[in-house]
């Protein structure tokens, strides 16, 4: 045992210091490091020792092993430096080893960018349930039973009193009934409207609703705020207009349109969002003084907006999740 | 609603403003222009042409080729029809047109080896009428030349227009035309009503009684006696025409055409069939049943509201009326109806009958009751003009208590406190003359409003605010150009799901978003489902119960089109009934937020430098290790796998917080939901309960002193049987071992005959290290080696030769 321990380290490292290619290195290795290598054989050999010699060379041939690898490492690592520097066997056209990445949606990519912008405006973030009450969806806000406002919306109902939202604003109300103002805050989520499927409509969709109530909010500010979000989102030279619509929880109520011009194509007014100031009824409805304090609210379709950006031509194409729409984004 | 322009000129003098103008105008001011047919351009080069020669096609038996003159010029035009002939006046498309139906150009052609350039037009081609019968052949009148939209006297352009809920008064030619003269300064004409009226008074030809006066607050009636039955004139037929009503006789198309005009909806009945010549309006009996104009029988009840005469019921007030008192080819009397009923009566009523009218759609948003006088004598001028009747002296006019016009004050600090902008005294001042509300007084801090009764959605100072907004100009309104920050705790509950899904996509998922909706039998295979009362089909009429068939449908579509190597995820609601009984509240169903994991396929491709591998349990779990790692809950949660059956999945096991709650579940999905959906791969998922994940919160982070002193590594490998399992070997080394072992990592499974039949080589690397000093070799050793001999004999293992 003791000699061929010797004799490992009499020639171990002159050989090793010899060595000049990766082939003499693999040759070498095979030698003292391989499987049945010399260095090999003293660990099996060490197996039949008597007991009482264990302790004794065990510590020495781990120590051998230990040492002569890391000689053995930075010989290899010299060897294959130098054939680096060559350069010859190394084909940079082959793709390199890629870890394979996974996407958010699109229309989760279009929220993110639509929640860092207000977010850098001051808004929290609000979630709320997607099985609402008439209460929540509807009466808070200022939708009278039997009026024809409802009729805006077409509403899947679960029961006489339940349904799925048909907007995010009963997150306004939860958030306005269990607050105090300042209540600066953005509500994105899926929505319901009971419609025929078809490349322009889905039974659901995505909306980022916005709602600022304090006791100096004005309609001026509510325009700056979505005309600094239109010139974000379309460009600083987006063409825009604020028209007078009507939606039951504000007043006045505006609708925002951009100029779409696609190249080659005629340009049109294209709608992006509705906004207005909070109605008085709202505001009292969840108990805050409307003479004291005021509000803005808007809300936007995630949908429409990556829609347009990305000239997409079927909602649909959002919900069937198809791998090559998946991966374009 | 359609409006016409030629009928809007009639109210308002649009003369020097341009049609993009006024279209501008109407969508700024919230009349939203939907859509716009501008009838001269669409028949633009189509003109009455005059047939000089006809010819037989020297090719064709059933062509001709005909010379058509368009009153300068003679062209070769080849004709298919069997009327086409000599003498004619047609319609002719020249080079250039566009055919209305179809939408496709004409061009010089060559049909059948014969030159022709145009088209002799057919009605159908015309979108004029359905009849494609051959071409169409002018009256003798006709001018050559002459385009054939004034021909038909189609030279109108057509708006329609989107009217919001609250605008009931701008549903007529009327109310546009009032919006329309706010903005552009003007005043509006109303017709002038000149009443010829007999000695005969109304009154003596009928009676008007009110029973329900809380649905009906006014009825009006007017009678025109000795009616002739016939085609209204064409001028007014061309009108309702443009705005897309059907013509059907003088009487039905007066009272369509003061709908139009007014907005009020009127009802003509046959006085003659009126029992007693008698209306009686009150509410129906309960079951009553009725036959409208459309010959449908209607069931009613006490709710509905009906016009009656002195016997029967004649009409659903507000909605339809009935066959039993239409006016027929023999009706010489007529009894004109026009009347108020409260809106949520009307909707109601219209609502539980599904049936909407232009009467209805109306009614249900609010009339101007005080219109219902003028309007009745409008109707019976009208009739009397065109029907040669004569007007019985006066309107028979019940309306015992009189819906006032309301005053409304608005104080100009409020203006400004809303709008952020302040607009002059005087030009609010303006803007409610110009829309024909009244200014009872002004001062310093506040203007008085009378409202007309028209104006349904003006009854409090915000709304007064609001049409000083919308007619002053909402982009005369400046920016703001800077906003304050409030410095309250901003809060983001989207930002554990935001950070899933940054976490998730690094893993390799592609994120997926799906229909929330499902059918009754899916939802129910996976849960408690909630259905949808009115669902669009039986497919999509259950809410969801578990992200697993939509997950699964995403798979087997992707599979149809050979995208068969997939790691998807998904964050969504899924919704359970917590009891059998119907939702009376948020207490009978669950409302949960759900993260679904699911592969399948290939996990590796093949590259040059790797071959393909398929994605297994091995894959699941370390993406789910992975993730918890990431949100720093490795520790808090466990992966167990149970012995227990799990319902969905083979190879199951679970995730719990501190053994308790649980998070998620996982495993190889069972072959009987796969086949549910048609996905034939074999597919690995997890759903985890994403409210009870946040639950859990990330580990509290402190820092550990970096090590200082040298880790000593060894390593072994042992032949044991193929039962024993990693965990086992874990467990005993670190039982066995003194605390100097800080890590052992299972690096190679190897199974071979040559080890023998149920063995396997299981090679474990070891460090060991302690924070407050350097390890001497021989202790190491001294623990190693009786690791060593401690999982020889624990399991009969046989050490690897090295």
């Amino acid at each position: 045992m003791q000699n061929k321990i010797d004799d490992i380290q009499n020639h171990f490292e002159k050989e090793l210091n010899l060595i000049e290619n990766s082939d003499q290195l693999e040759e070498f290795r095979v030698k003292y490091l391989g499987r049945n290598g010399s260095i090999s054989e003293l660990f099996e050999e060490f197996k039949s020792l008597p007991k009482e010699e264990k302790p004794k060379y065990g510590k020495t041939l781990n120590v051998l092993k230990n040492k002569y690898q890391s000689l053995f490492d930075s010989k290899k690592e010299e060897i294959s430096a130098k054939s680096t520097v060559s350069k010859s066997d190394i084909d940079f056209t082959l793709p390199g080893r890629e870890r394979k990445l996974g996407r958010t949606h699109i229309l989760t990519q279009t929220m993110f960018e639509i929640k860092a912008f207000f977010k850098n405006l001051g808004f929290s973030i609000h979630e709320g349930p997607e099985l609402e009450s008439d209460y929540y969806n509807f009466e808070a806000l200022n939708f009278p039973a039997d009026h024809p406002a409802r009729d805006m919306q077409d509403t899947y109902f679960v029961a006489d009193d339940f349904l799925m939202r048909t907007h995010t604003s009963p997150v306004q109300i939860r958030l306005m009934k269990n607050s105090k103002p300042p209540i600066r805050a953005i509500m994105p989520g899926k929505v319901y409207r009971n419609e025929a499927i078809s490349a322009k409509s889905y039974c659901l969709f995505h909306q980022v609703e916005g709602l600022f109530v304090d006791t100096d909010v004005t309609f001026a500010e509510l325009k700056g705020t979505l005309v600094a979000f239109a010139k974000h989102f379309y460009g600083k030279d987006v063409k825009y207009r604020f028209r007078a619509s009507y939606f039951p929880f504000t007043e006045p109520s505006a609708e925002v349109d951009v100029w779409w011009q696609p190249k080659g194509k005629e340009g049109k007014w294209l709608e992006i969002l509705g906004c207005g100031m909070v109605d008085p009824n709202v505001l009292e409805n969840v108990g805050i003084d409307s003479e004291k304090y005021v509000g803005y609210a808007f809300g936007m379709g995630v949908e429409r907006i990556a829609l347009l950006r990305y000239g997409i031509n079927d909602i649909r194409l959002f919900f069937d999740n198809d791998n090559r729409f998946l991966t374009q984004f | 609603m359609n409006i016409s322009l030629n009928w809007l000129k009639d109210y308002i003098d649009l003369d020097g403003i341009s049609l993009n103008e006024i279209l501008d105008k109407l969508t700024i001011i919230g009349l939203e222009v939907e859509e716009v047919i501008n009838q001269r351009a669409s028949f633009n080069k189509i003109i009455v042409g005059y047939v000089k020669e006809k010819g037989k096609h020297p090719n064709a038996d059933k062509l001709s080729v005909c010379k058509v003159e368009d009153g300068k010029n003679v062209y070769d035009v080849v004709c298919g029809a069997p009327n086409v002939e000599k003498g004619q006046k047609v319609v002719f498309a020249q080079i250039g047109a566009i055919i209305p139906n179809g939408g496709f150009e004409i061009r010089k052609a060559k049909i059948r080896g014969e030159k022709s350039e145009g088209m002799i037009c057919s009605e159908s081609e015309l979108e004029i009428s359905e009849n494609h019968d051959g071409i169409m052949v002018l009256d003798e009148s006709a001018q050559v030349g002459q385009n054939i939209s004034e021909y038909f006297g189609l030279d109108d352009v057509i708006i329609d227009v989107a009217i919001t809920p609250n605008r009931s008064d701008a549903l007529s030619h009327i109310g546009i035309a009032r919006d329309l003269a706010a903005v552009f300064g003007k005043d509006v004409k109303l017709p002038k009503i000149t009443l010829i009226e007999s000695d005969e008074s109304a009154h003596n030809l009928a009676s008007i009684e009110i029973e329900n006066l809380t649905d009906c607050p006014r009825y009006s009636g007017k009678v025109v006696t000795g009616v002739e039955i016939k085609d209204s004139p064409k001028w007014m037929q061309q009108r309702l025409k443009n705005i897309g009503l059907r013509p059907i006789n003088n009487i039905v198309d007066v009272t369509n055409y003061v709908l139009h005009e007014f907005g009020q909806p009127l009802h003509g009945f046959d006085l003659d069939t009126l029992a007693e010549k008698k209306i009686i309006v009150k509410s129906a009996t309960k079951g009553e049943k009725f036959v409208t104009l459309d010959s449908k029988e209607r069931e009613l009840d006490e709710d509905d509201l009906m016009i009656c005469d002195g016997e029967k019921s004649v009409a659903i007030a507000g909605v339809m009326g009935g066959e039993n008192s239409e006016v027929n080819p023999n009706t010489k009397n007529v009894l004109i109806e026009s009347a108020y009923f409260r809106p949520s009566a009307v909707r109601k009523t219209s609502k539980k009958l599904g049936l909407s009218t232009d009467a209805s759609y109306r009614f249900e948003r609010g009339t101007d009751p005080n219109i219902t006088f003028i309007a009745a004598e409008r109707a019976a001028q009208l009739i009397a003009e065109t029907s040669g009747g004569k007007v019985a002296k006066g309107v028979i006019d019940v309306y015992p208590q009189i819906i006032p016009a309301r005053k409304v004050l608005l104080r100009f600090s409020r203006i400004s406190k809303i709008l952020g902008y302040e607009i002059p005294k005087e030009e609010v001042k303006a803007i409610f003359s110009d829309l024909g509300m009244e200014v009872n007084s002004v001062s310093n801090e506040e203007i008085s409003i009378t409202v007309p009764t028209s104006r349904h959605d003006i009854e409090r100072e915000i709304d007064l605010i609001e049409e000083v907004a919308r007619i002053y100009g909402y982009d005369k309104i400046p920016n703001v150009e800077k906003v304050s920050i409030t410095l309250d705790d901003k809060i983001d509950q989207s930002a554990f799901n935001d950070n899933l899904r940054q976490i998730l996509t690094g893993l390799g998922f592609n994120e997926i978003i799906t229909n929330s909706l499902l059918s009754d039998q899916i939802a129910n295979k996976f849960g408690n489902g909630v259905g949808i009362l009115n669902p669009q089909s039986s497919e999509m009429s259950f809410l969801r119960t578990s992200l697993i068939p939509g997950a699964l449908n995403t798979l087997s579509k992707n599979i149809n089109v050979k995208e068969k190597d997939l790691c998807l995820f998904e964050m969504g609601k899924v919704f359970n009934k917590s009891n059998e009984d119907n939702i009376k509240s948020f207490d009978d169903f669950v409302e949960n937020e759900h993260l679904i994991m699911i592969s399948t396929g290939q996990i590796e491709q093949n590259e040059w430098y790797s071959e393909s591998r398929k994605s297994d349990i091995y894959d699941l779990k370390g993406n789910i290790t992975s993730l918890l790692k990431s949100l720093k809950m490795e520790t808090k949660v466990q992966i167990k796998n149970t012995q227990e059956e799990n319902v969905f999945f083979d190879q199951y096991f679970e995730l719990r917080f501190r053994k308790k709650s649980l998070v998620g579940t996982a495993g190889k999905l069972k072959k009987e939901f796969c086949n549910l959906l048609d996905v034939k791969q074999e597919v690995y998922c997890a759903i985890f309960d994403l409210e009870e994940l946040k639950k859990i919160g990330a580990n509290e982070v402190s820092f550990n002193e970096l090590l200082r002193y040298p880790k000593v590594e060894r390593d072994f490998a042992f032949i044991l049987d193929k039962h024993i399992r990693n965990e086992d070997i874990i467990k005993t080394a670190y039982s066995q071992s003194s605390n100097l072992l800080k890590n052992i990592k299972l690096f190679d499974i190897f199974e071979s005959d040559s080890l023998g039949e149920s063995k396997k080589s299981l090679a474990f690397e070891l460090e060991y290290y302690d924070e407050s000093r350097t390890l001497e070799e021989s202790e190491v050793d001294d623990d190693f080696w009786k690791l060593i001999e401690a999982i020889k004999t624990k399991f009969n293992a046989e050490l690897r030769g090295k």
